[in-house]
């Protein structure tokens, strides 16, 4: 029978089109996560945004990245004490605390830590958003948190020089020292009312993040080693919030996988009445 | 199952060509996986084609597949049947789930590596003479300036790289500056990583704006040393 031939075909162009599917998927799967973004584990309850020891920290995966010294602007550095940042993020889809963590063989006063945020659609240069010579880029938000003042400061510039206390103070930050590593917890709300001035998280979406440590110790002259642009740096990386858990997909492929079934069904039906017809 | 043997050895021994034998030939490239699916999906139309050109062969080709289908008359094919009609939904489910599920990776970059310099940078030829002295020079400038990077061996690895990525340029790597025109690395030098268009993007360079700092005739004499330090040549047209 005649349409029984076309369902049939209809049928194998369905498989190998699953099979295809497989086979283009397939290359996607493999990908290992590599340390390219932080991503802020979602948890209900408080975000410990005072506690950089908190066991909550253990729920957040960890994301190490490299740290250079900070040769883009004078004045330079040509060695640095931090050569990473190990980086943890919770949320709970109001606040979020990020916590930064690295070795530093002794405790100063002027030992400081800093997070760097584009603001808004457009890119920014990772040098404290130097302005592009070809394209207008846009500001950088800062948050710099310092052992001495034990606070952090929310900041924004747009090429070195223009760094600026903001007039909202949204960030808190608190440090703990012990065993030759600091661990330094950022927090903020996920959204502000000043998105000129501020990043907004959105959960889900990716934006850029960059990292900056100054070791406070002195030379023996009893100059600061690492001050100012003098400091370790990283370029730009990626910062997600987890989005809530969607379980659409499940039901989707559900309704897909009955669609199949029932598509079977009726088909071998049809099949059968052809051979006894 | 006569009629569907050929076909069936035909596909998978063409796949095996296209996955296995095709990229060890001298001057080929492994297949993306695409295009393996496209050259299968033309094979397996072919082969439909043939096999449905007359009634007989028609019912021959399709006869086993309704058999194996309906389950009739197929005597120990009866599990992989029923194998089939449970995988094939299973399959289509997941497929499904795979196209719906939102992905963990952070957007890709597709940065250009080499953007075309503005007019003015094209085409410029060091205006220094090429003499032992000022190679020499050039390279004690890179050393001072640009070695931390780029590292004292031209490849890169700079005590101060580590954090940088991409990479600090590896100059010894036949595929960066031995295919650029020295005009080119002219611009580099000069603009750094805020000289960069927007199809550099997004904007990683810790590169210095050297013109702040070091005049033009140092810079050529880097140019220089670096291509002298590096065993490279610049790019030429001719």
């Amino acid at each position: 029978m005649k349409p029984a031939n076309q369902i049939i075909r209809q049928v194998l162009r369905g498989g190998v089109g699953v099979l295809t599917a497989m086979m283009l998927g397939g290359g996607t799967l493999s990908f290992a996560q590599e340390s390219v973004s932080v991503r802020a584990t979602l948890m209900t309850g408080g975000v410990p945004v005072d506690d950089p020891n908190a066991a909550a920290w253990s729920s957040a995966p960890p994301a190490t990245f490299p740290m250079s010294p900070q040769v883009h602007w004078q004045n330079r550095i040509q060695e640095v004490t931090v050569k990473d940042v190990i980086v943890r993020a919770l949320h709970d889809g109001k606040q979020m605390a990020v916590l930064v963590e690295y070795t530093d063989p002794t405790q100063d006063p002027d030992d400081a830590a800093a997070l760097e945020f584009m603001v808004g659609d457009k890119k920014a240069h990772f040098a404290h958003g130097q302005p592009m010579l070809q394209v207008e880029g846009g500001p950088v938000n800062i948050w710099f948190w310092k052992n001495k003042s034990g606070k952090a400061v929310d900041m924004n510039a747009k090429g070195f020089g223009t760094l600026k206390a903001q007039e909202h103070q949204d960030v808190k930050a608190k440090g703990a020292y012990s065993n030759g590593t600091w661990k330094v917890v950022f927090s903020r709300d996920l959204s502000t009312g000043h998105a000129e001035e501020d990043v907004q998280i959105t959960p889900g979406q990716f934006i850029s993040i960059a990292f900056a440590v100054w070791d406070g110790r002195k030379d023996g002259a009893g100059d600061l080693v690492e001050k100012g642009s003098q400091k370790a740096v990283s370029s730009w990386w990626y910062f997600r919030a987890d989005a809530p858990p969607d379980y659409s997909g499940y039901m989707y492929a559900a309704i897909a996988a009955a669609l199949a079934l029932g598509f079977q069904f009726v088909l071998i039906r049809k099949l059968k009445k052809g051979q006894s017809a | 199952m006569g009629a569907l043997g050929k076909p069936i050895i035909l596909m998978v021994g063409m796949y095996a060509f296209l996955k296995f034998v095709l990229p060890n030939i001298p001057g080929s490239a492994p297949l993306p996986s695409s295009l393996i699916f496209l050259y299968l999906l033309l094979t397996a139309s072919g082969i439909v084609i043939f096999e449905t050109l007359s009634g007989e062969s028609k019912d021959a080709f399709w006869g086993p597949i309704q058999r194996f289908l309906t389950g009739e008359n197929i005597g120990g094919l009866q599990a992989l049947r029923y194998g089939v009609l449970i995988l094939f939904p299973l399959l289509v489910g997941w497929q499904t789930y795979g196209s719906t599920a939102v992905s963990d990776l952070p957007p890709t970059e597709s940065r250009t590596i080499h953007p075309a310099p503005p007019g003015e940078y094209t085409g410029l030829s060091n205006p220094v003479p090429k003499t032992p002295e000022n190679i020499m020079q050039g390279k004690g400038f890179y050393a001072a300036y640009c070695s931390p990077c780029h590292g004292g061996n031209f490849d890169g690895k700079g005590p101060a790289a580590r954090g940088y990525i991409p990479s600090p340029a590896n100059f010894a790597d036949p595929t960066t500056i031995a295919m650029l025109q020295e005009s080119y690395l002219f611009w580099r030098i000069k603009k750094g990583g805020v000289g960069l268009p927007i199809e550099g993007a997004p904007w990683k360079s810790a590169m210095p704006r050297w013109e702040v700092e070091l005049p033009d005739e140092w810079i050529w004499k880097i140019i220089m040393g670096e291509y002298d330090g590096a065993h490279q040549s610049p790019r030429t047209w001719e």
